[in-house]
């Protein structure tokens, strides 16, 4: 950028210029967006999960910090010095392309989102990030073949949770151990719903028949919001909830207090499956 | 606003256009339209494919679901001949042999109504609903869609065909009377120059619309009885 | 090829009952209700199948397809295709003597239709715009106050499917049907009633949207997943028809599009003399004429499986729901291209008269262009990272996703080079197009954000989604409609806009919009999922001011309808025939542009965008004569 092949006559660097307040802006702003924006971006740290996505998500922010400034200074820059000062109309330097500058941009450009592409690459292998993988999750954090089970029903409107590791309970609010990795099996009875668990970092959508699996490594205790992500109908704005993490001896005591109070009921419920098909229908022939 | 209004009681028209400017613009259509069908019916191969590997429910393809082999090839065959048809019936006429390549016109137009009443006995008397599970659905979706296309290759090649009738005694080149097709009755003349010229080059953008059509049948007809 | 003049003296009476919108309307309200007639008797009738459901699906499906057929025919559309069933010769220009009545139905004068679309796109526009304005009076408290939940979410199926509807055709509706033929040197459209067709499809659909709110509504949203979309009442047919009708347009805009350029350019105008604008048209009709028919596809198994009860989507039938998500989106991710590609187009077209400069880098443009198009397809599962889809499928699209900001990206180094040691003159349309640059950049940047999968199970489903798309669509695609509106409006009504009101306009409207999509990001970062009447308590500061500053943005829009009401029907001040000084072909025909848009076709011997070159005539003498666009 500091030459043109048909420059004006004289007139300062600009290039030069503004690729060094550009620079200078940069690695001002950048560091403090890292180390000041970035761990205030949510969801927090209510899981191995979320930690995982804060990181990603200032890992992206710094990364678009420069390119902010490269864009906004530049329009910023042009708009005041290349403003005509006549008020006859001139024309500018009849300058079609310059093709060092094309290809310098061609290659930054992908190598910037070559290397995006693995960072989060990456980070989705490490656990999978508390996203939804479906029936046959790829990307397996540590120690998953002894990961506790929990069953996520989302129906119109309210979530419902099983754990069959205890019998099939079936329960309405989700209470989870604390410093566990959890298997979450998500599915629908009804339309698509989204199990979202704010600060535990996970969200998986609920597809009736379809078990959409995902790991979530819980630490302390906590409470943390359950809000549907899905637009699933009418009341899908109140299907919220709010779930808790608590230590494991409390968690083992809730659960028999829970088994005792539905007891009586437990004999309705169908058999523990990943997924239900509440209305088999047969089709007339 | 009133010269983007203009006076009621006059106006200019525009006339006598080259006609060979619209033979280029129709033989794009008949390349395009191709392309955008083959992407409506790549939906239901998707679909086909997709539904099978699920297999949601055990219901892809119930027992009691058994498509009618014979229509559904009697259906493709038809359309395949009709395609053949208007291949050759477009030899005949860039040849100038303009009753042959009215006769093949016809008997194409004939055949491919055919394919679609057979399609609609298959429809009748299949034995089974759209709503017999995936195969079934995809199945009725697919040949629903095939059909309402077919309608339109059909519509197209009449247009073509009525145009050849009306005008058989009408030596090539000469301009038919004005004011005809345009809607605007006080029309002095034609705004494209030469009209009738204009049969070869639609005929050859339908056939080749209706041959891709009918390759399009044979692809149904390959997945939804072969496979 | 000659001009004559006819005299056409018709009578008022015989204008009213002869094909015109008035009898279209007429003609529409008898289908709808022949068609609701036959579908009550074929439900009627005891076919076994149908017993237990919704049997008015199927009225109001027929009543809306019929509908718009006798809309149609009642607009004049069946005449021509009636004369050539009998064996009448082709024809191309039909209505176009008629004065005023002109703009009211069938007219195959491209220029007609380009003023049409405009003031067509722009009423539905504004519906859907009302429509958000409500939505933002919903939350401005946490709690359902004003609308209940269905109603609620009807208004927001309704803001977005009208918009996604309607605005894929913003640019290419009126601008490119105005301004492609004159930039290519040709006198029409290629297919000037099938042009006229797609304009009416799109009002018929518009109309049958508004009407859902006579059956109830709709709970979908625009995305209309199944199984809610099967599992909801009658208002759903209302969006099944409107966003096919809007395909068949789609497809039809494209496909003429594509024949016209391709078969209609001057002599000389090689492809790589084709004005940028012209490019952003290409790719766009290319994406239109290849997706809408999936929509379409899908749509209609959709409508099967709510009349004839088809399982494709019902997984207990042996369906999915995820085949509709997947064809959903094998379509709706090249519409959002749809909708961005025109704006980069007209951004383009607009720098260089204003910056005085040729467009830098003119094939790095058009392969950009031509690159977001072709990567458009391989993109689609971004929309489905966390829906339970093949999880190893999820890197590859994470890949793709980030590699369409590759082309992108060359869109912006060619419009800010461009910029670079110009002789920038200020004007409406520059400020708008240097908008665009901005709000593009923050969505673009968003939407990296969104194709990390580990950040997409941050902000999937919510609000942050909402922001990325409304900075890309809104600020994209809305701010490159205003430029162009300011910009070609002296061409096309032969009347200057009023600047000082278009440059309040345009500062109230970037503030504004800026101020209500910026706190989107942090709303959805907090934790507020999309499509919900109630909200977390703590958030409702930020929704109040997101909502104070949408109606700050409404109250925008109102500003631009003042400032054209009143330039085009009161001040009325002539525009001169090349205000900006373009040296772009369409700028060096008359105002108004004569029917046959030019009396020579022109000989293209020079790259477009001559600025700062010698021997280009900014300001032309007499006539069109062959000089180089």
């Amino acid at each position: 950028m500091s030459s043109q092949p048909r420059s004006v006559e004289g007139g300062p660097a600009h290039g030069r210029r503004f690729l060094t307040a550009w620079l200078v802006l940069s690695l001002i702003l950048s560091p403090l967006v890292a180390i000041y924006l970035g761990p205030a971006i949510p969801p927090g740290n209510g899981s191995v999960e979320a930690t995982g996505q804060v990181f990603d998500n200032e890992v992206l922010v710094t990364f678009a910090t420069p390119i902010c400034i490269f864009v906004v200074l530049f329009l910023l820059y042009a708009v005041f010095s290349f403003r005509s000062r006549t008020v006859e109309i001139v024309d500018g330097p009849p300058v079609r392309g310059d093709s060092r500058i094309q290809i310098a941009w061609m290659v930054v450009t992908t190598v910037a989102v070559l290397a995006l592409a693995a960072f989060g690459s990456y980070e989705l292998l490490v656990d999978g990030a508390g996203g939804g993988q479906g029936p046959n999750a790829a990307f397996l954090p540590a120690g998953h073949s002894q990961a506790m089970d929990v069953q996520v029903i989302g129906q119109q409107w309210e979530f419902t949770y099983r754990y069959p590791t205890l019998g099939g309970l079936e329960t309405p609010h989700l209470m989870l151990p604390a410093n566990t990795l959890i298997r979450l099996h998500v599915t629908s009875l009804d339309a698509i719903h989204s199990f979202w668990a704010y600060q535990l970092g996970v969200k998986a959508d609920a597809n009736p028949g379809t078990d959409n699996i995902v790991y979530v490594t819980t630490k302390g205790p906590r409470s943390f919001d359950i809000h549907c992500a899905e637009l699933c109908g009418l009341w899908h704005g109140y299907m919220f909830d709010t779930g808790q993490v608590v230590e494991q001896s409390a968690f083992t005591a809730w659960a028999k207090q829970q088994q005792t109070y539905f007891a009586p009921v437990a004999k309705y419920l169908p058999a523990y499956s990943t997924t239900y098909l509440p209305d088999p229908q047969r089709r007339a022939g | 606003m009133t010269e983007f209004a203009a006076h009621e009681t006059d106006y200019e028209v525009v006339e006598g256009e080259p006609a060979e400017l619209l033979g280029r613009n129709l033989n794009s259509a008949g390349h395009l339209l191709a392309s955008a069908t083959a992407f409506f019916f790549l939906a239901f191969l998707f679909a086909y494919f997709y539904l099978r590997s699920l297999n949601n429910a055990g219901l892809w393809h119930p027992k009691h679901v058994s498509p009618p082999v014979t229509l559904g090839t009697l259906v493709m065959a038809l359309t395949v001949l009709s395609a053949t048809l208007v291949r050759l019936g477009v030899a005949d006429q860039r040849a100038a042999r303009r009753p042959e390549w009215r006769l093949k016109a016809a008997i194409a137009l004939a055949v491919g109504i055919g394919a679609i009443v057979v399609q609609v006995v298959a429809w009748t008397t299949m034995g089974f609903g759209p709503a017999d599970g995936g195969y079934a659905s995809v199945f009725f979706g697919w040949t629903a869609f095939n059909i309402l296309f077919i309608v339109g290759a059909l519509y197209w090649l009449e247009n073509l065909l009525a145009t050849a009738i009306r005008y058989r005694n009408v030596p090539v080149g000469a301009d038919p009377k004005p004011g005809h097709a345009s809607g605007d009755p006080g029309r002095p003349g034609h705004d494209i120059g030469n009209p009738l010229s204009l049969v070869r080059p639609g005929l050859e953008a339908l056939s080749f619309y209706w041959t891709f059509l009918a390759g399009l049948g044979v692809l149904a007809w390959v997945v939804l009885y072969l496979l | 090829m000659s001009t004559t003049v006819v005299e056409t003296h018709r009578p008022i009476w015989r204008r009213l009952i002869g094909f015109n919108l008035l009898t279209g309307i007429v003609f529409g309200v008898v289908g709808y209700y022949i068609g609701w007639f036959i579908g009550h008797h074929i439900t009627g009738a005891s076919v076994a199948y149908f017993s237990g459901i919704d049997q008015n699906d199927i009225s109001v499906t027929l009543g809306y397809l019929l509908g718009v057929g006798g809309f149609l025919i009642g607009l004049g559309f069946g005449v021509y295709p009636w004369a050539r069933i009998r064996g009448y010769p082709p024809s191309l220009r039909e209505k176009e003597t008629q004065g005023a009545s002109r703009y009211f139905g069938l007219c195959t004068d491209h220029k007609v239709v380009g003023i049409q679309y405009m003031i067509g796109i722009g009423l539905f526009f504004f519906i859907g715009g009302l429509n958000a304005m409500l939505i933002r009076v919903e939350l401005l408290r946490p709690a359902s106050q004003v609308f209940p939940a269905g109603q609620y979410l009807t208004l927001v199926g309704m803001h977005g499917t009208m918009m996604m509807g309607i605005m894929t055709s913003a640019i290419l509706g009126p601008f490119a049907n105005y301004f492609v033929p004159l930039m290519i040197g040709a006198r029409r459209m290629a297919f000037p009633r099938i042009e006229s067709l797609t304009f009416w499809l799109l009002m018929a659909a518009g109309a049958i949207l508004t009407t859902t709110i006579f059956f109830g509504g709709f709970p979908t949203g625009w995305t209309g997943y199944e199984p809610l979309n099967s599992q909801a009442n009658t208002g759903m047919d209302s969006y099944l028809v409107f966003f096919a009708l809007v395909g068949i347009s789609m497809c039809l805009l494209g496909l003429n599009m594509l024949a016209t350029i391709i078969t209609m350019r001057a002599p000389g105008l090689t492809w790589s003399r084709l004005p940028i604008f012209c490019w952003g048209v290409v790719s766009t009709a290319i994406l239109n004429l290849l997706a809408a028919p999936v929509l379409i596809a899908v749509l209609g198994m959709a409508v099967f499986d709510r009349t004839v009860q088809t399982t494709f989507f019902n997984p207990q039938g042996g369906g999915s729901p995820y085949l509709y998500q997947n064809l959903f989106w094998v379509f709706g991710h090249p519409e959002v291209y749809i909708l961005a590609l025109p704006g980069m187009g007209i951004v383009l077209e607009i720098l260089p008269v204003f910056a005085r400069k040729p467009l830098w880098g003119y094939r790095l443009a058009v392969s950009g262009l031509l690159g977001v198009t072709l990567l458009s397809w391989l993109v689609w599962q971004h929309h489905l990272f966390v829906s339970g889809i093949n999880s190893d499928l999820r890197p590859f699209y994470m890949l793709s996703t980030e590699l369409i900001s590759i082309p992108t990206g060359f869109t912006f180094l060619c419009g800010l080079m461009t910029l670079w040691r110009g002789q920038i003159r200020f004007s409406v349309p520059l400020l708008f197009s240097l908008a665009w640059f901005f709000n593009f950049l923050i969505g673009g940047l968003s939407g990296v954000f969104l194709s990390d999968v580990p950040s997409d199970v941050t902000t999937h489903g919510s609000f942050f989604s909402m922001a990325h798309f409304h900075y890309t669509i809104m600020g994209g695609l809305v701010f490159a409609f205003f430029a162009a509106i300011y910009f070609w409006a002296p061409k096309m009504f032969g009347y200057t806009l009023n600047e000082r009101l278009g440059k309040i306009h345009f500062w109230v409207m970037f503030i504004s919009f800026n101020s209500t999509f910026a706190p989107l990001f942090a709303i959805g970062f907090l934790g507020q999922p999309r499509r919900t009447v109630t909200y977390a308590q703590h958030l409702q500061f930020l929704n109040d001011w997101v909502s104070i500053s949408a109606f700050i943005l409404g109250g925008s829009m109102l500003i631009f309808l003042y400032n054209f009401v009143y330039s085009l029907l009161f001040a009325r001040i002539r525009a001169p025939q090349n205000p900006w000084s373009s040296v772009s072909l369409e700028w060096q025909l008359p105002t108004p542009v004569p029917l046959h848009n030019f009396d020579r076709i022109p000989v293209i011997t020079g790259e477009p965008y001559g600025y700062g070159s010698p021997g280009i005539a900014a300001i032309p003498a007499a006539g069109p004569a062959g000089g180089s666009a």
